[in-house]
């Protein structure tokens, strides 16, 4: 356990320094990152061995004399950790070029600060064996990554986006609090072991406050609302870590919670799945009607949260009706999709980031052609929508695979177990077609065609830092998809580690189903060379010219009437309507010839935000508006409140 | 080595079957209507020209007829021809089929966005839009598949007398699924009552739209692709349609051209007899695929428990 720990030190000391050595921007950014870069190799390489040899890690502090602090890292602590520090080391790399506002040297270094602690109490997030440890560090990553999405704070919509996230994260941590208190009650201990001698009833009404808790923090459809406002407002590589890594601690929960409560309802299985299916389905179809290109990929987190999710509670169903292979292929893909989410998850941000960067706008409908100024930008944010959309031979196809097989096991089971692996494999199917709808727009419109607006023209992709981390994720996109064994394997070591007693789970089948993704996707290369090889002897000799875009005989194209995002959408979203309506906004021609100017605008309405607004937000200012009366002014009555509150904690505490 | 001289076989024949569908046309429109290796001639057509790229295009509109011919290519290599073994199988080859199929979809999307012509985008917002529903279908129809065989692969649906085991086991409500997938072939294949092949307009093509700035050998692996594509269609409705094989080999391949042809004229005929629906009339019309399989599959829940 020293190793992570020093590990944890080494990434804290970077953050710490920065703010110390501001006055020299460019060391100050040398020395974060490289520090914080240092941290995460020694933590990625502690975290790897410790999920290649699980064993019992532990380690245990007194704090405040009464409390102790513990610590344990299992095989899923390993995983999860494996994911926090392999993004967390490429976000920081790629945040030395993303950051060069010399003006604005004060708040970078801040950022390092709170970017560090982020990390920090993620790891510790995963790694800590008790309430008290565990909400101690939920709440520092919490803060910290508040702190991190104000970076633009003079942007009155990013201040709206924080303080909404603020609002968020801490009735999330209330149900979390909730969940814990139940629990204590019950068992009068803070540590997480005797969690499982609760009684039934009460552990279906404790995982349901954790799952509400973990769920607004992992973006669960409907507590997902801050996810589309937070995650644009945030610096890109900052959209990386949270979209990529953060929400994922929030899954990370959820399934701790179910191996500690170790309660194998049907029920439990059943609301993780229904959620899954919900926040996958719906996740997309927001997507597809978003304009920002950052809000369009937060809302896609919200889709891949739903995949896991759904792999997740295939997991969990085939374990509460005893089906073995159900339940690790459930597990072990869910978990390989947190693994995948991340890496082409934090690809696509840091590709918007660099497009932000480059144009200054986050507007699809005004960009476009940019892979041809942005080769390798261009390349990578392909490739990564590409494995977003689960095509192969890329990892996103892998661990829907292990998903999709998982659920059809069910199938083969009785009733109720068929109509959950059948609303599971549809949904899977439905999110799987949307997404590549979603991403053939958003590369189409933004990265193909021709520029829509000077924002787009004359750009470039600068920054060793900016484009090495997206070759690499782009590169383990591949690499997974066509050699997923070792993935798989790491994978599975973390679900042995559920406590599901299945000590002997069988790799041997999994693996063989491993090797024919390879072979297949083997397969599919070698075609594809064919191919080549036949256009090239198709082509020799042969004249190739170059003219403009066949307009079906209209002569003189503008750029404006490329197909923009909007419309390539707008029939898929008319599809959902009942579930996104479209507010539009656009004043009607008037006469032949038209004088005034008019305008377009649409905008795809979240019901969850919209509902929220009205079931949760209104009542709750209507009663606190009633309640003015007590805040007077005046100090006495106040002090006099005082008095009373400690009478009456006297009393009857 | 069977496997791929019947794999290579059926990439020769394909374009031959999709002339059918022209001459079946022709006959019910009273025309002689153009020869049978009219595919054939077009292919040679195309292969020796040369090609005119769009200034606007980079090098994904190159690799889109690339990916889109490999995918489908790839796709007749999992399926099980004339009762022989397919090249390759594994339990869960046939989602690996269908992501790849999509995989050729992103990449011809892909390459019509890439020439910025508003029709192309049209065109590839549709391409975007109705697999969707398609996708669900299919799945649909492999959960009823699945329950009936509890195997995930082409082969095992497939291959020899499989097919009549499904009809056995599932009886009647195995017409819904036949349906359903004729449907799925309609639509995934730019057929009417969806798309028409054969339209002048742009603005009401689906496919077509999306290769019109391809030309030269790049629009030959289009044809070819789409020949393909049609061919593993047809060849799945019509294994479930002539479930049965002889017991001696030699005559197989003579049943499978056989059923094949009728697919083809049926998807002649569905042409000739219908227009093509209105664009907001299509996903309901899609849909009703799903709708069947659902049925299906309910049904079967209640025989085999």
């Amino acid at each position: 356990m020293n190793l992570f720990f020093l590990s944890l030190l080494i990434i804290f000391a970077g953050g710490l320094f920065a703010p110390l050595i501001r006055r020299q921007f460019f060391m100050m950014k040398i020395f974060s990152v490289f520090t914080i870069v240092a941290g995460c190799i020694l933590g990625l390489v502690d975290a790897g061995s410790k999920l290649i040899s699980p064993g019992e890690y532990v380690a245990s502090f007194k704090y405040l004399k009464s409390f102790s602090l513990s610590f344990q890292i299992d095989g899923l602590s390993a995983f999860f950790l494996v994911t926090i520090f392999a993004i967390s080391l490429l976000a920081s790399i790629y945040s030395f070029h993303y950051m060069d506002k010399t003006d604005k040297a004060l708040r970078t270094a801040t950022n390092y600060l709170f970017f560090s602690l982020l990390i920090v109490s993620m790891a510790l997030v995963v790694a800590s064996k008790g309430m008290i440890t565990f909400m101690l560090s939920w709440e520092i990553m919490s803060l910290s990554s508040f702190f991190l999405v104000i970076f633009n704070y003079e942007a009155i919509e990013n201040r709206r986006a924080g303080y909404l996230y603020f609002v968020f994260s801490h009735v999330g941590a209330m149900f979390i609090f909730a969940g814990f208190g139940v629990a204590y009650a019950h068992t009068g201990s803070l540590g997480f072991g005797q969690m499982v001698s609760l009684p039934d009833t009460f552990k279906l009404i404790v995982f349901i406050l954790f799952f509400i808790g973990f769920g607004s923090k992992a973006g669960v459809f409907p507590f997902h609302v801050w996810l589309p406002h937070a995650h644009p407002a945030a610096p890109s590589h900052i959209s990386a870590v949270m979209s990529g890594v953060m929400i994922k601690v929030g899954i990370y929960g959820i399934i701790r919670m179910y191996v500690l409560l170790n309660y194998h309802s049907p029920v439990i299985g059943g609301i993780v799945l229904a959620a899954g299916c919900i926040s996958g389905v719906l996740g997309v179809v927001y997507a597809l009607g978003q304009h920002d290109l950052k809000r369009l990929l937060a809302y896609h987190s919200v889709e891949n949260i739903g995949i896991i999710l759904i792999g997740t509670g295939i997991g969990m169903i085939g374990v509460s009706s005893g089906n073995v292979p159900m339940a690790i292929l459930g597990f072990s893909g869910g978990l390989l999709h947190v693994l995948n989410h991340a890496i082409f998850k934090s690809l696509l941000f840091m590709g918007a980031g660099m497009v932000l960067k480059k144009t200054g706008t986050r507007t699809i409908d005004i960009l476009g052609g940019l892979i041809k100024k942005m080769k390798i930008t261009g390349t990578t944010f392909l490739i990564g929508s590409l494995a977003i959309s689960g095509l192969p031979p890329f990892n996103g196809f892998v661990s829907e695979f292990l998903i999709y097989i998982g659920g059809f096991k069910g199938v083969g089971l009785d009733r109720m177990t068929f109509a959950m692996s059948l609303i599971a494999i549809i949904s899977l199917a439905v999110i799987g077609g949307l997404a590549l709808a979603c991403f053939t727009k958003v590369v189409g419109v933004v990265f193909q065609g021709e520029p829509r607006s000077a924002a787009a023209e004359n750009v470039d992709e600068q920054g060793f830092s900016m484009l090495a981390p997206m070759l690499v994720l782009a590169g383990f996109c591949l690499i997974i998809g066509v050699y997923p064994k070792f993935f798989i394997l790491m994978a599975m070591k973390g679900v042995s580690s559920l406590g599901l007693g299945y000590e002997w789970i069988q790799f041997e089948p999994i693996v063989r189903m491993t090797g024919n993704i390879t072979r297949a996707a083997a397969l599919f290369f070698a075609v594809v060379l064919f191919v080549l090889i036949i256009r090239a002897l198709a082509y020799r000799g042969k004249s190739i010219t170059r003219s403009g875009t066949w307009g079906c005989g209209f002569t003189q194209p503008t750029v404006k009437m490329q197909y923009t995002g909007s419309s390539y959408a707008a029939s898929i979203i008319d599809f959902f309507r009942p579930f996104a309506p479209v507010h539009e906004d656009h004043p009607p021609i008037r006469g032949r010839m038209p004088r005034r100017k008019t305008h377009y605008h649409s905008h795809v309405n979240d019901i969850a935000e919209l509902h929220q607004h009205n079931v949760i937000v209104r009542p709750v200012l209507f009663f606190f508006d009633k309640l003015r009366w007590m805040q007077h002014g005046d100090i006495h009555l106040y002090i006099g409140y005082i008095l009373l509150a400690v009478i009456v904690v006297l009393f009857f505490v | 080595m069977k496997p791929i001289y019947i794999w290579c076989l059926a990439m020769l024949l394909a374009p031959f079957f999709s002339a059918i569908i022209i001459k079946v046309k022709a006959f019910f429109g009273g025309r002689k209507g153009s020869p049978f290796l009219i595919n054939y001639y077009t292919l040679i057509k195309l292969f020796k020209k040369g090609s005119v790229y769009s200034t606007s295009t980079t090098i994904i509109f190159k690799l889109g007829p690339i990916i889109s011919l490999s995918s489908a290519a790839t796709a007749l290599m999992f399926l099980p021809i004339a009762g022989i073994a397919p090249v390759f199988s594994f339990n869960g080859d046939v989602l690996f089929v269908l992501y790849l199929l999509g995989l050729g979809r992103f990449f011809t999307i892909a390459a019509a966005m890439d020439t910025a012509s508003p029709f192309e985008g049209m065109g590839a917002a549709r391409e975007a839009y109705f697999p969707i529903i398609c996708e669900a279908t299919m799945f649909m129809v492999l959960i009823l598949f699945y329950k009936l065989t509890g195997e995930l692969s082409l082969a095992s649906y497939f291959s020899g007398n499989n097919p009549a085991i499904l009809w056995n086991s599932a009886g009647s409500t195995m017409l819904f699924v036949v349906i359903a997938l004729f449907i799925v072939l309609l639509t995934e294949n730019s057929r009417v009552p969806v798309d028409d092949p054969a339209t002048h307009l742009e603005l009401t093509m689906i496919h077509e739209v999306m290769v019109l700035d391809h030309s030269g050998p790049d629009f030959g692996f289009i044809e070819l692709a789409s020949f393909c594509k049609l061919f593993f269609y047809s060849t799945i409705v019509s294994r479930l349609l002539f479930p049965l094989f002889f017991p001696f080999e030699t005559l197989n391949p003579a049943l499978e051209i056989c059923s094949l042809i009728c697919v083809y004229v049926a998807a002649g005929v569905t042409e000739s007899v219908m227009a093509r629906y209105r664009m907001d009339k299509v996903p309901k019309f899609i849909l009703t695929s799903f709708a069947l399989a659902s049925f299906a599959t309910v049904i079967i829940m209640e025989f085999i428990k």
